[in-house]
């Protein structure tokens, strides 16, 4: 090996050489080919029988998600400038290229069906605004005895209005974003306008987190480079450390622009990974290599540079393989994202792996060794070391009731842990977008849709006026058991209106009649009256399916999942009557989708721990040294989890994928600590020398590796943009674990249970 | 004025959309070809069974059968209608009177069986599509031709019939179309194809006649498709047993009759 070393070392310039050129090509076809991919849709499996189901159903029923505009005026909103407002907004939006006509709802366009003694009035609310006192008033008598508008377009206050936008999957943009509250602004004050909805909040989303994450990453760098300077003591050093970090993210980028493959929201977790795990290779061999140089400070840069390549190579080789397995061990879920983050970061690792074998030691060849300061005293340098591994043997006692303490109260905190689809959850309290959002929710149904689909066997089920009864039931049922659910609507509601209106509008009539006949008249009645678009979005034209759907007031998972439990108990009196039930929409989508994201990271999770405890019992020839050698990661996956359940930080797309880092980063701790232990065993054979050493060469890297990448992601605790926090502290958290774990409890272990020492102690 | 409930102007509307007078040809401007569609000689009265058929995207089709009695009584046209099928909405019907007064609101009225009850109705204009269908009631033939400006753009023979087409854009900017294009039959003044543009300038629709009948002497239009190409939607109008000028009685258009049903 080190006459290997030593012989490449002269085509050194050639190696930085090469590098470069397979850089600069990664970097120009991540240039022309990388993609974003924002549109939510993307991420999902969609042979998946949850969303085919849906897609189906949207189709069928023109299922899309909707921008709210809200219009607020304290005096309400019935005056003549907030009408015309209205007016004015819808149009508008009904000329946005985004935006159909026909998509956007509002007072103005709304069909006022009026019952009286001996007919029937279908109109317009009103066409040209209103100015006389008279004609306000009686305008506002109209919305107040109207349920198809009354607290469902203007708040039961009379003090808002809302224009409500169904736009499709893939239009929403920024621009299209910007445009919308350009628009809003201009219709300010004394009016206040609010824009909410399901896409706004999934858009900026989409656009915060790059965003925050690009102003962000300089900062952590920076930081990263401050500490690791200070650690490594060698600028040089430090800047190779992070161009290796760097490149491998280029490569991996390159990459995956080479493949097509866009780029998800949860691909921007792919550079952390590369930073917590690519930081760790440099520094392990640099440590050794300073390490080295104060032991033998005369030696040549060559055989200096060799010996380092000779002792570390193995770890950091065992190290990287099993941090692949890892990470490949997530092709295993259903979710094509998470997939390619697998599969990618394995690449990532791959890169950083070759790059740190070739990479840093021609850059050391060429650019000369860094000069350390020569300690007069190696035992000062050792002391401190030494002394840790003296109190940590001394107190293992005390350790591993620690451990073990904390292990149970971190399994109870798993308990806690709560999965969230919510999108809103993600963004600051106060922000704008979560205040609008709760305005909204307050003055109407709800900004969060359920669609329920029924699905009778023949047609003219929905013409039934037993079926509709018992949608009637269940709706009212829902809405008053679950205070979050605002609202609900369906094909019944129109029967009962319709009912309502042909009696004179009287309200004994506001039910469903006992009549079949007359409800199929009813409704061929309004096919021609009202406009039949808006029977299609609740009844298909067979009448054998329905589209019900339940108005919430929170998009978060658990609301969602308290209605469907609801819903579910009516499922047996529907089969009764012939008709299924399934669900459909963008939140029932979502929810499915992150159960599905966390089934299938937990079980990754899983395997990736059983591939590399096998991998561990290969490598160290040994299963018991495997079966140690697993017990930081373990332990950095357990806490990480009861900490989440703790401090409420919820189960999301990004915070499960953090629990890959333990697999990544605990997994190195444990091979560079048991190697060098094992190496020190031979050369010692004194159990607490070798552990001293061990100690004062592995520890001390993995001391450097943790305090370098906790610094760098401690500063995302600044983000305003609290997902990004919460990576910040997991990450954060999840190498002070591996860091913690593999210098006491795992070391306690290899200390007690003799490995290495057998044949000693026999 | 108010077309929401003109449900039996479909009858009626289709020969004025597709029929016109014999005049005699001089050097003809666009409003001149539209007007002649749009006065074209129609009958007294007239019966007849109209087969609707509405085709949604995947291809599934509900049929309609209504019959229908109009007559022209000079200063009001009055229009009766019975549904024969779907069974469930079988004797429902409506009845329409419009006037020529344009000052003067349409007389409608709707009869439910099931109800067993007439209600007036009263609508405002919206340019609504008739009875869920891919027609507007101004598509069936009610639009006034000096309410948009009209050019020839050419001439053109399909199927053997000389045609001019027809560009007409309204002098209201409002309206629901931007455009249309109508290839119109010379010498019979009737459509034999229409295109219609939304009021964005898209492509919307096209109306296609299938099949036309002189009957008396008069040109009236048997079976129309219209193909709405954004909803992917298409509705197919059929008329048959038709019967013209055989002298309906004025009390068949009564509430009374309305009741009694078929």
């Amino acid at each position: 090996m080190e006459n290997f070393v030593k012989k490449s070392l002269r085509f050194s310039l050639l190696i930085i050489l090469i590098i470069i050129i397979i850089t600069v090509i990664f970097t120009k076809i991540a240039k022309d080919n990388s993609k974003l991919e924002t549109n939510l849709d993307k991420y999902m499996p969609q042979d998946h029988p949850a969303f085919k189901y849906s897609n189906m159903a949207e189709e069928w029923f023109n299922i899309k998600d909707a921008v709210m505009i809200a219009i607020y005026n304290e005096n309400g909103i019935f005056n003549y400038t907030t009408l015309k407002k209205i007016k004015s907004i819808t149009k508008e939006l009904g000329k946005m290229k985004e935006i159909r006509k026909e998509d956007v709802t509002s007072l103005y366009t709304a069909d006022n069906i009026v019952g009286t003694e001996d007919g029937l009035d279908v109109k317009s609310f009103y066409k040209r605004v209103p100015k006389s006192k008279e004609k306000l008033d009686n305008l506002k008598r109209l919305v107040r005895t109207n349920d198809m508008v009354y607290g469902k377009i203007v708040s039961k206050n009379m003090k808002v209005a809302i224009i409500v936008a169904r736009i499709d999957k893939d239009v929403f943009s920024q621009d299209f974003y910007k445009r919308i509250l350009k628009l809003g602004k201009k219709y300010e004050g004394p009016e206040k306008i609010f824009v909410a909805g399901r896409p706004i909040v999934e858009g900026t989303l989409a656009y915060l987190m790059p965003k925050d994450m690009k102003k962000m990453v300089p900062i952590v760098i920076l930081f990263i480079i401050g500490v690791l300077w200070f650690l490594l003591k060698s600028f040089k050093n430090t800047i190779t450390t992070l161009i290796v970090v760097l490149m491998s993210t280029v490569w991996t980028f390159g990459l995956m622009a080479a493949f097509h493959i866009p780029i998800y929201a949860v691909s921007t977790m792919i550079p952390v990974m590369l930073i917590a795990i690519g930081v760790a290779y440099g520094v392990h061999l640099y440590s050794h290599l300073e390490l080295h140089l104060k032991d033998k400070p005369n030696i040549s840069k060559t055989d200096a540079i060799a010996n380092m390549m000779k002792e570390m190579w193995k770890p950091v080789m065992m190290a990287a393989v099993t941090t692949m397995v890892g990470f490949i061990s997530l092709l295993t879920s259903a979710v094509y994202p998470v997939k390619y983050f697998g599969l990618f970061s394995a690449f990532g690792v791959f890169s950083a792996f070759i790059l740190s074998m070739f990479f840093i030691p021609a850059v050391l060849y060429v650019f000369n060794l860094p000069k350390y300061k020569q300690n007069k005293d190696k035992k000062e340098h050792t002391k401190i070391y030494f002394s840790i591994t003296e109190k940590i043997i001394k107190y293992k006692k005390l350790v591993i009731i620690i451990t073990l303490i904390v292990l149970f109260i971190s399994i109870y905190g798993i308990t806690k842990v709560w999965i969230s689809s919510s999108f809103l959850s993600k963004f600051e309290k106060n922000s704008d977008i979560v205040k609008t959002d709760r305005f909204v929710n307050e003055n109407f149904g709800g900004t969060t849709t359920l669609n329920v689909i029924l699905e009778g066997k023949e047609k003219d089920t929905f013409k039934t006026p037993a079926v509709l009864s018992a949608m009637l039931k269940l709706q009212s049922k829902v809405t008053n058991s679950l205070p979050m659910v605002g609202d609900s609507f369906s094909i019944a509601d129109f029967i009962k209106r319709m009912n309502k209106v042909m009696h004179a509008d009287k309200e004994e009539f506001n039910n469903i009649p006992n009549n079949k006949d007359l409800i199929a008249q009813y409704l061929l009645l309004y096919e021609m009256s009202g406009d039949p678009a808006n029977l299609w979005r609740v009844v298909d034209d067979k009448y054998q399916k329905a589209n019900l759907t339940f108005q919430l007031k929170s998009d978060d998972s658990v609301q969602l999942k308290k209605a469907i439990k609801v819903i579910e108990s009516f499922r047996d009196d529907f089969s009764k009557l012939g008709i299924k039930i399934n669900y459909a929409g963008s939140g029932y989508k979502a929810l499915v989708f992150t159960d599905l994201l966390l089934k299938g990271q937990i079980s990754s999770l899983i395997v990736s721990l059983i591939i590399v405890l096998i991998l561990l019992t290969i490598m160290f020839k040994n299963f018991y040294i495997g079966l140690i050698g697993s017990v930081p990661i373990i332990l950095t996956a357990v806490i990480n989890f009861g900490v989440m359940g703790l401090t409420n930080i919820p189960l999301s797309s990004t915070t499960a994928l953090i629990s890959s880092i333990a697999i990544g980063i605990g997994i190195d701790y444990a091979i560079h600590f048991i190697d060098r232990y094992r190496i020190y065993a031979n050369q010692f054979s004194d159990k607490d020398t070798a552990s001293k050493w061990t100690m004062y060469h592995s520890g001390r890297a993995i001391l450097f590796n943790a305090m370098v990448v906790i610094a760098g992601f401690m500063v995302l605790v600044f983000s305003v943009f609290p997902p990004n926090r919460n990576l910040g502290e997991l990450v954060s958290l999840n190498m002070f674990t591996s860091f913690l774990g593999t210098l006491t409890i795992m070391f306690i272990i290899l200390y007690i249970k003799n490995i290495y020492f057998e044949k000693e102690v026999k | 004025m108010k077309k929401r409930f003109k449900v039996l102007s479909v009858l009626i509307s289709l020969t004025i959309l597709f029929a016109g007078g014999l005049f005699a040809q001089k050097k003809l401007t666009g409003l001149d070809i539209m007007k002649k569609v749009y006065n074209r000689k129609s009958p007294k009265d007239m019966e007849a069974t109209l087969t609707m058929t509405l085709i949604n995207s995947n291809g599934s089709k509900r049929v309609r059968t209504i019959k229908q009695f109009i007559k022209d009584f000079g200063k009001v046209e009055k229009k009766i209608m019975f549904f024969i099928a779907p069974a469930d909405v079988r004797n429902t019907s409506f009845m329409n009177w419009s006037y020529d007064d344009p000052k003067k609101d349409d007389d409608q009225w709707i009869y439910l069986p099931a109800l067993k009850k007439v209600k007036r109705i009263s609508s405002d204009s919206k340019g609504d599509y008739f009875m869920g269908s891919d027609f507007t009631y101004d598509d069936l033939g009610d639009r006034n031709p000096e309410e948009d400006n009209h050019k020839i753009i050419k001439t053109e023979k399909i199927d053997g019939l000389n045609c001019y087409v027809v560009e007409s854009t309204p002098k209201d900017e409002d309206y629901m179309y931007s455009k249309t294009i109508t290839w119109v039959v010379k010498d019979r003044w009737y459509g034999l194809k229409k295109k219609f543009y939304d009021e964005d300038g898209e492509y919307l629709k096209t109306l296609t006649l299938k099949k036309a009948d002189n009957i008396k002497g008069y040109w009236i239009i048997v079976k129309v498709e219209m193909k709405n190409k954004q909803k992917n939607h298409s509705t197919i109008m059929h008329l048959t047993n038709i019967k013209i000028d055989t002298g309906i009685p004025a009390r068949k258009f009564t509430e009374r009759m309305m009741k009694r049903g078929l």
